[in-house]
């Protein structure tokens, strides 16, 4: 999954944290969505709420690097769908009825991919070639390093050459083997096709060409779509976004961010769609979202899907009774709390595995499901939500996990590593050393096992689960500091810190808890846990962990991901939480939009239909 | 006058210069990487792709540069471009602050229709139990946070009752759109005209009680002047003066806007823009929008300076 949909799911995680409040005593669990009987009807709007600050701001479907919004896929993927659709209803997988692709084969040592393309057509009536393929792939060769969605030394920047024997077959050699499941899942779900013969162009007013074939032609083309890719007043307009192959256009775009898809008529999917607009309304906050589902029909034409932050579950009977069903949708990352592994005071203290697994033994992770999440939320036992689906949670995962929740546990652990322990106060090292029953390497005798834990204000599920943290913490003598700072500040001020360089500057926080982790569909830890890992921020470092996730990313092997996972969920290269999931309210009388995977909330559908009861 | 005029200008340009070197260093002071508070902490975020952002807008320069730049791309009347939506900073004010004219101006239009004659008629029956039962009434929604009116007259008029919508459109971008959903204009209208009335009113009120006891007041009577020409005359002009100065104080409040406001209705202006640029360090909208800002509490000042002299000719400014 590219990161324009995980950074969309992390903002939301933010936006809806910025809300989500202790729900005490409401631990019933919601259904995720039920199939909704009744006879199709033909036709209709629906209006769905965007979450706040969800507003996209390009159209170009290959945003720049420098552009930091993640919701702009949602804007085009109805549009212009990926080689490879993921999502298919509540399940985490590729959705190949929707795909571009006939055919993904690896072959050569899963050295090279044969793509086959569905005998597709574009809205003008232009079929899909390999030639837009080729233009989009000429386009990304040259300009990968300014794409939002290119991962290092991935598509484009690991194929060789590209052959096109016919014009419906790709051939792509790569300069290595790769793991084909990770490849087709994370790699080519985000790269589209787009029409090479209304695209390939230097303006607007200038003729289509194949500039794309050379350098300087690719520059001036990129230049060009991504300076009309930001201009909102021509979403709808420009006759660059008029030409489509997915099941939608965009028919209308507002600034602040209201817009609304329409069919493509001359959609050659076989999921046609079925309502005759799709409404994507913004909201400055959750309260006017809330208020707004609350109100029912009389606000604006009401809305036909809204989201539910958590502290607002209390509500949910109340927009049963206004003709809403609920639905609960896992997300597609993993929370935590960040260690970081290089503090110039601590790091030696939190480096040391012994430690990292009796904090994880003080977290009260059920706890914190029933009383922050009120019962919606994973568990968080490793490094992939078991929620998430059905074939990723491996046997460390299961039930309670490696670590639950154990105070004993932790306090044995503590005592037979050389910490006198004191419940309630804070506990100190007493048997310096690197031998065993010894505190560990780079710990002096009296060092004390106390943290400031930075963490994301403004959200009142994180201001309680972290006081739940500090309370249990505290139970094991583990003394936790708690500091709020604003989401922005927290990211802008937190450094890659690692064995070679730590500076004090940047490295000087001890523990953060900003939220999750957003996932690509393989949720394989790349970037998070390998040595060199752009997100890596607590420098944990294990060649292990590094041959594992190569594996997942290069390997052959289908058992590479259940070997990685158990390992990334013993060692705790982060402590894991829980993962509250998104709630949604929907119409009783609309079908097909739940239950949902968290990759394809509201952007299918054309599964969508509106229903009257069945006589 | 003109004189003075002259002087005030001089001083307003300094005084907004001044602003912005302060807002401009301040903002630069903050710690840590802007382009890491824009791009985030995902996984693609990469060194090259920090720099690539820190490049395409200034950042890798020396401040003074940055400075230098920035202004001189405001003398070509350009406020540069959000590091979060991409639109130029100009587009983003001049698409909100007609709404939020709209929405501030119409409350304290609404506030001043109510509270002036309220503060007279509380002056006139100084001291009776109408004074203070509006007074009292006055204070105790002045007392109140906005936030909580707001909610409360939204569980009453738009959950209950469904009398109006909660919350605007997202399709409401303009003004006349405002205008064509007008029901939901009532209740941010209303909410934010609460305040403004108490104040008003309690400001008139008190400067009301005072001229009342003047002599000239008493000789008006005594020549007989009918009581509500002593009222429209005398006692209503003299009392406006407070009133000027909150006025002249509320222009910058309509451009910096209604944050809780525009929050609770769905009502995308200024004060969220704002607010959203601070948490996010968009630095342009952030100095875009402390620059206009400025520049309109200097304008309220000196209309207020203005008014006062034509409201009360004994006050003439000059050279003393």
């Amino acid at each position: 999954m590219p990161s324009t949909r995980r950074l969309a799911v992390a903002g939301a995680a933010l936006a809806l944290g910025g809300l989500l409040a202790a729900c005490s005593g409401s631990s019933a669990h919601l259904g995720s969505g039920s199939a909704v009987k009744g006879q199709r009807v033909k036709g209709g709007t629906v209006t769905v709420a965007q979450l706040s600050g969800a507003s996209p701001n390009d159209i170009f479907p290959l945003s720049p690097a420098t552009n930091s919004n993640g919701y702009n896929e949602n804007l085009t993927i109805g549009s212009w769908p990926y080689i490879v659709t993921i999502g298919d209803a509540d399940k985490s997988i590729v959705n190949s009825r929707e795909s571009l692709f006939s055919s993904l084969i690896y072959s050569a040592g899963n050295t090279e991919i044969t793509l086959v393309l569905k005998p597709w057509k574009w809205s003008d009536g232009a079929p899909i070639t390999t030639r837009d393929f080729m233009f989009v792939y000429n386009l990304l060769k040259v300009e990968y390093n300014d794409w939002i969605d290119y991962y290092p030394g991935q598509f484009p920047a690991d194929v060789s050459s590209v052959a096109t024997p016919n014009s419906h077959t790709v051939v792509m050699h790569l300069t290595h083997a790769v793991n084909s499941a990770y490849y087709t899942d994370d790699i080519l779900s985000y790269v589209p096709l787009l029409p090479q013969h209304v695209m390939d162009r230097e303006s607007l007013t200038g003729k289509v060409g194949n500039y794309d074939e050379t350098t300087a032609g690719v520059k001036a083309v990129w230049s060009f779509l991504q300076k009309q890719g930001e201009q909102e007043s021509t979403f709808a307009t420009s006759p660059l976004w008029q030409v489509v192959d997915g099941p939608w256009r965009v028919s209308t775009f507002q600034n602040d961010g209201y817009y609304a898809w329409t069919p493509n008529k001359a959609y050659s999917g076989p999921v046609k769609p079925v309502v005759s607009k799709v409404v994507f309304t913004p909201f400055t906050t959750d309260a006017a979202e809330v208020n707004t589902l609350r109100a029912g029909t009389t606000a604006a034409g009401g809305l036909t899907i809204g989201y539910l932050p958590l502290n607002d579950v209390k509500q949910i009977p109340q927009l049963e009774a206004e003709g809403y069903d609920v639905a609960a949708v896992p997300t597609n990352g993993v929370a935590e709390v960040l260690p970081n592994l290089w503090n110039p005071v601590n790091g030696p203290v939190l480096r040391q595995l012994y430690i990292r697994q009796a904090m994880e033994d003080l977290i009260d992770r059920p706890l914190l499901v029933s009383k922050v999440f009120a019962g919606y939320a994973d568990p968080g036992n490793g490094p992939v939500p078991v929620n998430y689906g059905q074939q990723w949670d491996s046997s460390a995962e299961k039930g309670a996990g490696l670590y639950p929740y154990s105070p004993a546990k932790a306090i044995a652990l503590l005592k037979a590593n050389g910490w006198k322990v004191v419940p309630g106060g804070t506990d100190t090292c007493q048997k310096a050393g690197t031998g065993p029953g010894e505190c560990g390497a780079g710990i002096s005798a009296g060092e004390p096992l106390a943290f400031t834990m930075l963490y994301a204000s403004g959200s009142d599920d994180f201001d309680e689960q972290n006081a739940d943290i500090q309370t249990t913490e505290a139970l094991g003598g583990i003394k936790i500091t708690l500091k709020g700072e604003p989401f922005n500040t927290l990211v802008a001020t937190t450094g890659t810190c690692n064995g070679s360089s730590h500076p004090n500057s940047i490295c000087s926080w001890q523990l953060q808890q900003y939220g999750y982790d957003p996932y690509q569909l393989d949720p394989n830890g790349s970037g998070l846990f390998n040595t060199d890992g752009v997100s890596n921020y607590g420098g944990y470092s294990s060649p292990e962990m590094d041959s594992l996730i190569n594996q997942t990313e290069y390997g052959s092997s289908a058992s590479a991901f259940d070997a990685y996972e158990n390992y990334a969920a013993q060692q705790l290269p982060i402590l894991y939480l829980p993962d509250p999931d998104f709630i949604w309210m929907y119409k009783k009388n609309l079908a097909g939009a739940f239950p949902e995977n968290p990759f394809s909330v509201n952007v299918q559908p054309e599964n969508w239909y509106y229903t009257k009861p069945a006589k | 006058m003109s004189g003075y005029i002259v002087r005030r200008l001089g001083q307003s340009v300094v005084v907004v210069i001044g602003v912005m070197i302060l807002t401009f260093v301040l903002l630069h002071m903050e710690p840590g990487s802007v382009a890491k508070a824009i791009l985030g902490n995902g996984v693609h975020v990469t060194q090259l792709r920090l720099a690539m952002f820190d490049s395409l807008y200034g950042l890798n320069k020396p401040l003074y540069q940055q400075f230098l730049a920035y202004v001189q791309q405001l003398f070509h009347g350009n406020m540069g471009v959000s590091y979060q939506s991409l639109q130029p900073v100009s587009s983003l004010i001049a698409e909100r602050l007609p709404r939020d004219a709209v929405l501030v101006g119409l409350s304290t239009l609404l506030a001043l229709v109510i509270g002036v004659p309220t503060g007279i008629y509380q002056a006139l029956r100084h001291n009776r139990p109408m004074d203070d039962v509006l007074a009292g009434t006055w204070f105790t929604l002045y007392a109140a946070p906005d936030f909580m009116e707001a909610l409360l007259l939204i569980a009453l008029l738009c959950v209950e009752f469904h009398v109006f919508p909660p919350a605007f459109p997202g399709s409401v971008t303009s003004v006349g759109g405002l205008f064509a959903n007008w029901k939901a204009l009532v209740l941010p209208v209303a909410v934010l005209s609460i305040n403004s009335v108490a104040g008003f009113s309690q400001y008139v009120r008190s400067t009301a009680i005072q001229t009342l006891a003047e002599d000239y007041i008493r000789v008006a009577r005594a020549k007989g002047l009918p009581e509500k020409l002593v009222v429209t005359r005398h006692v209503l002009r003299n009392s406006l003066l407070p009133v000027i100065t909150i006025l002249g104080l509320s222009l910058p409040d309509i451009v910096a806007g209604a944050l809780i406001a525009e929050a609770i209705f769905n009502f995308p202006g200024m004060g969220l823009l704002f607010w959203q640029a601070a948490l996010a360090h968009d630095f342009p909208v952030m100095l875009g929008g402390t620059l206009v800002i400025g520049v309109a509490t200097v304008i309220g000042n000196f209309a207020a300076d203005v008014a006062y002299s034509v409201l009360d000719p004994r006050i003439r400014y000059g050279r003393s």
